[in-house]
């Protein structure tokens, strides 16, 4: 007996954990790369690695001089920190977490959350398509629009 | 007399930046002066009004960003927005002063943005303007 609840002790620890980037009242923040606050955070919030595949990170980075109608180019200096951070922090690193990549197909690169099956599924279960139009959100991509812990990777229904 | 005459001449060449910039943007703009020395033998100094031009300017390369007002706003003593949401401080040098103080900082973000909005290189003369446009208000 004492042997399953310790089993279901840890399962729950495991599920907590596994949770802690999706769900809300997420206390355990990330470490996050200091060059990736500074470089890209400078025009959009720091975009959590964990929510998308190395290989959309990769094709990300790869394109900074097309960046979403914009130039983003960085330094090979400035870049190596990132590309490292980003890779082992992506969705499908050890960092990552499964539940985030449930759905994607394996020959699909997503460039951007709001692609994400995960993200679509939270958000678009509760939230009119149209909310995300207006001048106050201006993009999907806003997240801090409504999420206002975002900058610091909460993204619970109360952050 | 021929050290006279130099420093009577850059006198003359750094009055014009010197009259706008302030104190901290100083080596920026001198940097950017050398430059736009060695590319046009004809220059003779920055010029606020040009660099306001310039900045309201509207230009065909990019849809997404057609001008530097796009983001930074048409008053520059007022903060502007990323096309992702993202507040940008005051372009101006009195509401912002560390602006232009960093060369490297600078030469990054003109390096982007003259791509993303005019689709090539800016010159050393349009940088040095733009700056001393934005350290006269």
């Amino acid at each position: 007996m004492k042997k399953i609840i310790g089993i279901g002790a840890v399962s729950l620890l495991t599920l907590g954990a596994s949770l802690a980037l999706v769900g809300p009242g997420n206390s355990a923040l990330p470490q996050v790369e200091p060059a990736y606050v500074k470089e890209c955070g400078a025009c959009h919030i720091p975009y959590p690695a964990q929510y998308l595949p190395k290989r959309s990170w990769e094709r990300i980075l790869g394109s900074l001089d097309k960046h979403f109608g914009e130039n983003a180019t960085l330094s090979p200096k400035a870049l190596q920190p990132i590309k490292a951070y980003l890779d082992s922090h992506a969705a499908d690193s050890a960092a990552g977490n499964p539940r985030i990549m449930r759905d994607v197909a394996v020959n699909n690169t997503p460039l951007r959350i709001v692609e994400m099956p995960f993200w679509i599924h939270i958000h678009h279960k509760q939230i009119e398509r149209k909310a995300f139009d207006t001048p106050k959100v201006k993009s999907a991509g806003n997240c801090a629009a409504c999420h206002k812990g975002a900058a610091n990777g909460q993204f619970g229904d109360d952050d | 007399m021929k050290s006279r005459q130099f420093i009577a001449l850059s006198c003359i060449v750094l009055l014009p930046a010197m009259a706008y910039a302030g104190a901290a943007q100083k080596p920026i703009i001198d940097s950017y002066l050398a430059a736009a020395k060695a590319e046009n033998a004809a220059f003779s100094g920055f010029s606020a009004e040009r660099g306001k031009s310039f900045f309201l300017a509207k230009h065909d390369a990019s849809s997404e960003t057609p001008s530097c007002t796009t983001c930074h706003t048409s008053d520059p003593t007022k903060a502007g927005q990323t096309r992702a949401g993202k507040d940008v401080a005051p372009m101006a040098v009195s509401k912002t002063p560390d602006r232009f103080t960093d060369a490297e900082k600078v030469e990054k973000w003109f390096t982007r943005n003259c791509q993303s909005v005019i689709g090539r290189a800016c010159t050393a003369q349009e940088k040095g303007d733009f700056i001393t446009f934005m350290a006269s208000l």
